[in-house]
């Protein structure tokens, strides 16, 4: 807005300056290119905008016949399609430069918070395990210490734990807000599902876990960002259901690849549209489960680095299903040996 | 708690609490404690020290932790245990292929740290092929006879798959990556082709576990391989709940 304001002070200044000093045209249109080029340092809009109003002004007030838009002499044609050269020419050049610039900043920016977040992981994660280390050290050397003070131990490893977790979602996010390819490895989604699960031993103990997977079917994608993904997905499940409501994981080729589905029978989506789970910090209304608002944001990050997709729905019955498809299928055609 | 006979374990770690935490537990088990903290220090006390095995954190400041292991390797066949983060999985397998025995992913307790140290002694004092029958567990291997059985009855298992849960049951309870499982299974112009192993992995799991999609036995190690996991994971090697 401001660039166009001084568009048009400029064309102003230069009918105001070529008026009171009766100069020769030739100087006339020396003043307008000069107009034009201070206002097409705003970019490419308010440049034409000044362009245009030189042209007619320039037209009206100094092109005889004075005072109206008519032109005597054709030559004058040709200056008026110099200002617009102008005008376009060094608004394009100047918006170029500066989405450059921004370009840069933007990358160097990234580079910046790539590298912060590494080293404030690696710095917390090393007094993190020294916390879990020492915590279990105690515990395990001291087993006829009272019940309070063992479980306080216990509540020191599991609080390191879900610091850990945070920790490295946050730098997931990282890696795949960053925009770099994951790697493509075929996997069964029973594999990772499996792995999943084992990781989830201890939150899911005494869950009924249902689990519903079409034969043979993989996903191409990196294996260790998709267990990630799933171990978000059922964690989230776990932690905002009953404990004595199942959860239900399903997977089938789909027209796009595969569908995984992880399913509960919980309390369903929190109001609001079913995206807003996604995105970053979001926390739903029970803040006894809330963590830090990354869960599922990640789970989208991954899925999107793959090129893949991911919706939140009300599941029929009650409970929410979460939905991811990634590229995937059965396993490559070429020979494996047997 | 099982006590050990004294052995020493050098403890190669930069961070003086960390290191302080590995003492405390191993010395509660029974072994004597070497410490490093830097690479000089750790290839001195390597050769000085005579440990039976080694904890070498990955992220030294004075070099390379795998520096220290590939030249330990070239002299030495101590096990070596490697600690690193959750999401360095490409370095957990780089140190692996390079002839570290395992790794832990920090954070770990204690009993994740003996389980993991006691496999690897096993390991280290027994040669694999020593054993015709192997036994982990519901599962019995009869190397020699080429038969595996799963709680009593026979199951039928292709060439392919014979030889991988031979081998994983040979290092039982340690992982092996993706990489050594292609090598010996298939041969050096295999060992990019990951597929293969996942496909032969997902067979033999529906022909030995209850539930293959919740295995008991063959356990995924994401990103890095599989591990079978070892019969003697006894309570005290569990985390205690």
């Amino acid at each position: 807005m401001r660039a166009y304001l001084l568009a048009l002070a400029a064309v102003a200044g230069a009918i105001a300056i070529g008026g009171v000093a009766d100069l020769a045209l030739a100087d006339d249109v020396m003043l307008f290119l000069l107009a034009i080029m201070i206002a097409a340092i705003g970019g490419r809009g308010p440049g034409l905008l000044a362009a245009a109003l030189s042209v007619a002004a320039y037209d009206f007030f100094f092109v005889p016949p004075r005072f109206t838009f008519a032109i005597a002499d054709l030559h004058h044609l040709m200056t008026f399609a110099v200002m617009f050269a102008v005008g376009i020419a060094i608004g394009t050049l100047v918006q170029r430069l500066r989405h450059a610039r921004e370009a840069e900043l933007r990358a160097r920016a990234e580079e910046l918070r790539s590298a912060l977040l590494a080293t404030v992981s690696h710095d917390l994660r090393t007094p993190l395990a020294i916390i879990t280390g020492m915590a279990t050290s105690v515990r395990d050397g001291a087993p006829q210490l009272p019940a309070e003070q063992l479980e306080a131990l216990d509540t020191i490893v599991e609080e390191a734990r879900r610091l850990g977790a945070i920790l490295t979602n946050t730098m997931t996010i990282t890696r795949v807000e960053s925009g770099g390819q994951p790697r493509r490895e075929w996997v069964p989604v029973e594999e990772l599902v499996g792995a999943t699960l084992d990781r989830l031993d201890a939150q899911l103990a005494g869950r009924d876990v249902k689990i519903s997977l079409e034969r043979d079917v993989g996903v191409h994608v990196d294996p260790v960002l998709t267990e990630q993904m799933l171990l978000n997905l059922v964690e989230n499940a776990t932690k905002h259901t009953p404990a004595a409501t199942p959860i239900e994981i399903a997977a089938r080729r789909a027209s796009d690849g595969v569908a995984i589905e992880v399913a509960d029978r919980g309390p369903g989506l929190p109001p609001g549209p079913a995206e807003q789970v996604f995105e970053k910090f979001f926390r739903g209304p029970d803040t006894r489960a809330a963590g830090a608002g990354l869960g599922l944001a990640v789970c989208r990050g991954i899925a999107v680095a793959h090129g893949g997709r991911i919706e939140a729905a009300a599941r029929d019955g009650g409970g929410a299903v979460f939905r991811v498809w990634l590229p995937g299928g059965l396993a490559p055609q070429e020979a494996i040996p047997a | 708690m099982t006590t050990e006979t004294g052995e020493t374990v050098l403890v190669v770690e930069n961070e003086a609490p960390m290191r302080r935490f590995l003492r405390t537990a191993l010395a509660t088990h029974g072994f004597r404690v070497a410490e490093a903290g830097t690479l000089r220090e750790a290839e001195e006390a390597a050769t000085r020290a005579m440990p039976v095995a080694i904890v070498l954190d990955l992220g030294l400041p004075d070099g390379d932790g795998l520096e220290l292991l590939r030249r330990l390797r070239e002299w030495s066949t101590t096990p070596v245990i490697v600690l690193s983060a959750r999401d360095r999985e490409d370095d957990k397998v780089t140190a692996l292929d390079a002839g570290a025995d395992d790794y832990l992913t920090k954070p770990f307790g204690t009993s994740e740290l003996l389980a993991r140290i006691r496999v690897a002694l096993r390991h280290a004092r027994t040669q694999p092929s020593d054993e015709p029958i192997i036994a982990i567990g519901p599962i019995r291997i009869d190397r020699a006879r080429h038969e595996v059985a799963v709680d009593g009855a026979l199951v039928h298992l292709t060439p392919i798959e014979f030889r991988l849960l031979a081998l994983l049951a040979a290092h039982a309870g340690k992982v092996l990556t993706h990489r050594q499982l292609l090598l010996e299974v298939w041969g050096p112009g295999s060992t990019h082709e990951t597929h293969y192993l996942r496909v032969h992995m997902a067979a033999l799991r529906r022909k030995i576990e209850r539930d293959a999609a919740r295995p008991k036995w063959l356990a995924t190690e994401a990103g890095v391989g599989y591990r079978l996991r070892d019969a003697s994971r006894s309570s005290d090697d569990l985390p205690p709940r």
